[in-house]
């Protein structure tokens, strides 16, 4: 740990010195102290998710998966390896962790790239413009996951939906008006999923990004300019450099969040998802909680902790830097 | 310094910049650019708006629709007539009010356990050097990335030994998950930048110990208190599976849980108007945080490590 600790840029804040830490303030005093402190928190995470994880484990070395034994749980018994060799030859689980993976790629590019964009629009708009803009963006943060699936469920509905309507009034097609968005899962998830999902992630994105663009030097671009680089030139080489920290930040929670993506699905999907809509999230959903299928989602649990935290290493760095700053 | 910016930053955009932009600094920024590409980039971006608000019009804009117009051939953009309705069938609705108070309980109980807890863990972190202390902070990064759902079985399991399923408290404990790492990484930021001379002064003065804490560090730390808190509440109010999990056997329910019920009814299934009215209320409370905390929740969220 104090090696990523320790390789903090010492010349980022020269206005505040070495914070001085050990005992000091109202808190000097016994070295027990701290351990009190944190004790409470630490008590309550080993107890709400350390002992859980423990049990998961646990859980995915038997056969709970039958209601015989869910029932009668002396008839729980420890099978080894057999639960993960049986979720790992499953075809599904394999179609599972391919569509996760091709969706949150989807979703993480296509946020980033928005997000981008509308960040870098919102500083060339005149001031009452940018004002609405971030007002329409603070209202859409607001509105929980679940029920941004349930109104575009609403939109995107075959009788009544606006989506529909909208494109009957473009293309004068009288075919259109009753379109189904989710007779054909690939639509449905990689389109209208992918709507509701970014919609709800760009508020976050442009707000972020264009402040992470504000810290960018005028006088770095205005060099740039002079020297003969054109925008396109300026942005790879001045601004991404400069941003790179937020950029790496907001493009891991971005996948944090879309890799388990679970309530908009659910809610757009009326409660119950069919397979082919199926992500990671929903597929444990399916099987651990629908279908008490415990030791099976056991492991699946395991390897979605496993995939994100093998993803997740450059955010985990990231974060304990620029935790160490200050 | 990184940190801090990343934190006070987005606050910017939606409050300074525009507030306070001077007439001499716009005109100087705006000199290189034409004002009638002024005019293109605002109207992409007055339809950027717009596509992004739809969703939010047209869920208001049912709610207040009539039936005629609800299931008329084509979708109205505006009501024929307003008409209330929707909000009605909701009230009427037996199971709505007791979710909401379960949802409020559950809501306040994990804010302030998890303020409480994380407050005192965030003041070891920040101004005590003891062993452990760095592997604690890195853990802390590490719950926060695992995802609920992921260990929902067997956070059920425990829950369920220890009697919790369908209890409010249950759902409190299995809510620090979240909450505390989230107050200890923010809170320890801002404990951090209070010098530790200002309590020691205090003391000098003949503050008590409780005194210089009372009335130096605890003041200070307010602002951080309430982004935190403002986080926490949002996260607590909008958290649908674990609730749905946890409560399923005790006949107990929040809002969230309450509205996926309500829309799935054979009786409702069709009713977008009351679905509509439903999800509008059961997501007004955090769009009133937002409205009210504007600048603290967007500089709050991004700040630290956080999970949606």
């Amino acid at each position: 740990m104090s090696v990523t600790t320790n390789d903090a840029p010492a010349t980022v804040e020269p206005a505040a010195p070495e914070a001085p830490r050990g005992r000091r303030g109202f808190v000097a005093g016994g070295h027990y102290i701290p351990y009190v402190m944190i004790l409470p928190a630490a008590a309550a995470l080993v107890a709400v998710m350390g002992y859980p994880l423990f049990e998961l484990f646990d859980l995915s070395f038997q056969n709970v998966n039958r209601y015989a034994v869910l029932v009668n749980p002396s008839l729980a018994e420890y099978l080894g390896f057999e639960g993960y060799t049986k979720v790992l030859s499953d075809g599904q689980f394999w179609e599972v962790v391919l569509r996760s993976f091709l969706f949150t790629v989807e979703l993480v590019t296509l946020s980033m790239v928005l997000g981008m964009l509308f960040a870098l629009l919102l500083n060339r708009v005149s001031t009452w413009v940018k004002i609405t803009v971030v007002t329409v963006l603070m209202f859409v943060w607001a509105i929980p996951a679940l029920v941004t699936g349930t109104v575009f469920r609403w939109i995107f509905a075959s009788t009544g939906g606006i989506a529909d309507y909208v494109l009957h009034l473009v293309t004068g097609s009288e075919s259109v008006k009753h379109y189904d968005w989710f007779a054909d899962p690939t639509v449905g998830l990689y389109v209208v999923g992918a709507a509701v999902i970014v919609w709800g992630a760009l508020p976050f994105l442009v707000l972020g990004l264009n402040a992470a663009l504000t810290q960018v030097p005028k006088e770095l671009v205005e060099a740039a300019r002079l020297d003969g680089a054109n925008a396109l030139q300026t942005f790879r080489h001045v601004t991404v450099p400069v941003i790179k920290p937020f950029l790496t930040l907001s493009a891991s929670l971005s996948f944090i969040w879309d890799f388990q993506v679970f309530a908009q699905i659910y809610a757009l999907r009326n409660t119950s998802p069919e397979p082919e809509y199926w992500t990671i999230g929903t597929y444990l959903y399916q099987k651990g909680v629908v279908s008490s299928h415990y030791s099976s989602s056991a492991v699946i649990s395991i390897a979605m902790i496993l995939l994100m935290l093998a993803v997740l290493v450059f955010y985990i760095r990231q974060v304990v830097k620029i935790g160490a700053q200050d | 310094m990184a940190a801090t910016d990343i934190k006070a930053a987005p606050a910017q955009p939606a409050a300074t910049a525009p507030a306070k932009a001077p007439r001499r600094a716009r005109k100087t920024r705006e000199a290189g650019r034409s004002p009638v590409m002024t005019a293109v980039w605002n109207t992409v971006a007055l339809g950027f708006a717009a596509v992004m608000g739809f969703p939010i019009y047209w869920m208001v804009i049912t709610t207040f629709k009539t039936n005629k117009d609800l299931i008329a051939k084509d979708p109205t953009f505006w009501p024929s007539s307003f008409s209330f309705e929707s909000f009605t069938t909701i009230f009427d609705d037996k199971a709505f009010i007791p979710a909401l108070q379960n949802t409020v309980l559950i809501t306040v109980g994990s804010v302030l356990l998890g303020l409480v807890v994380g407050f005192l863990a965030a003041v070891a972190v920040a101004r005590f050097e003891f062993r452990g202390r760095n592997f604690f902070i890195v853990t802390m990064l590490i719950v926060q990335m695992v995802p609920l759902l992921a260990i929902i079985i067997p956070l059920y399991v425990v829950m369920n030994g220890a009697g919790l399923t369908g209890a409010l408290l249950g759902v409190v404990l299995a809510y620090l998950v979240f909450t505390i790492p989230y107050v200890v990484w923010t809170l320890r930021s801002f404990i951090v930048n209070i010098p530790a001379e200002l309590d020691e002064a205090a003391m000098v003065d003949g503050c008590t110990k409780w005194g210089a804490f009372f009335r130096i560090v605890l003041p200070l730390t307010l602002p951080g208190l309430v982004t935190t808190g403002v986080y926490s509440w949002i996260q607590a109010w909008n958290e649908f599976i674990v609730a749905n999990t946890l409560l399923s056997s005790g006949g107990k329910q929040t809002s969230m849980i309450w509205l996926t019920f309500y829309s799935t009814t054979p009786t409702r299934g069709a009713d977008y108007g009351a679905q509509m009215a439903g999800a509008l209320l059961v997501s007004l409370p955090v769009i009133l945080l937002f409205v009210i905390f504007q600048k603290k929740v967007s500089a709050g969220l991004t700040a630290g490590a956080v999970k949606g």
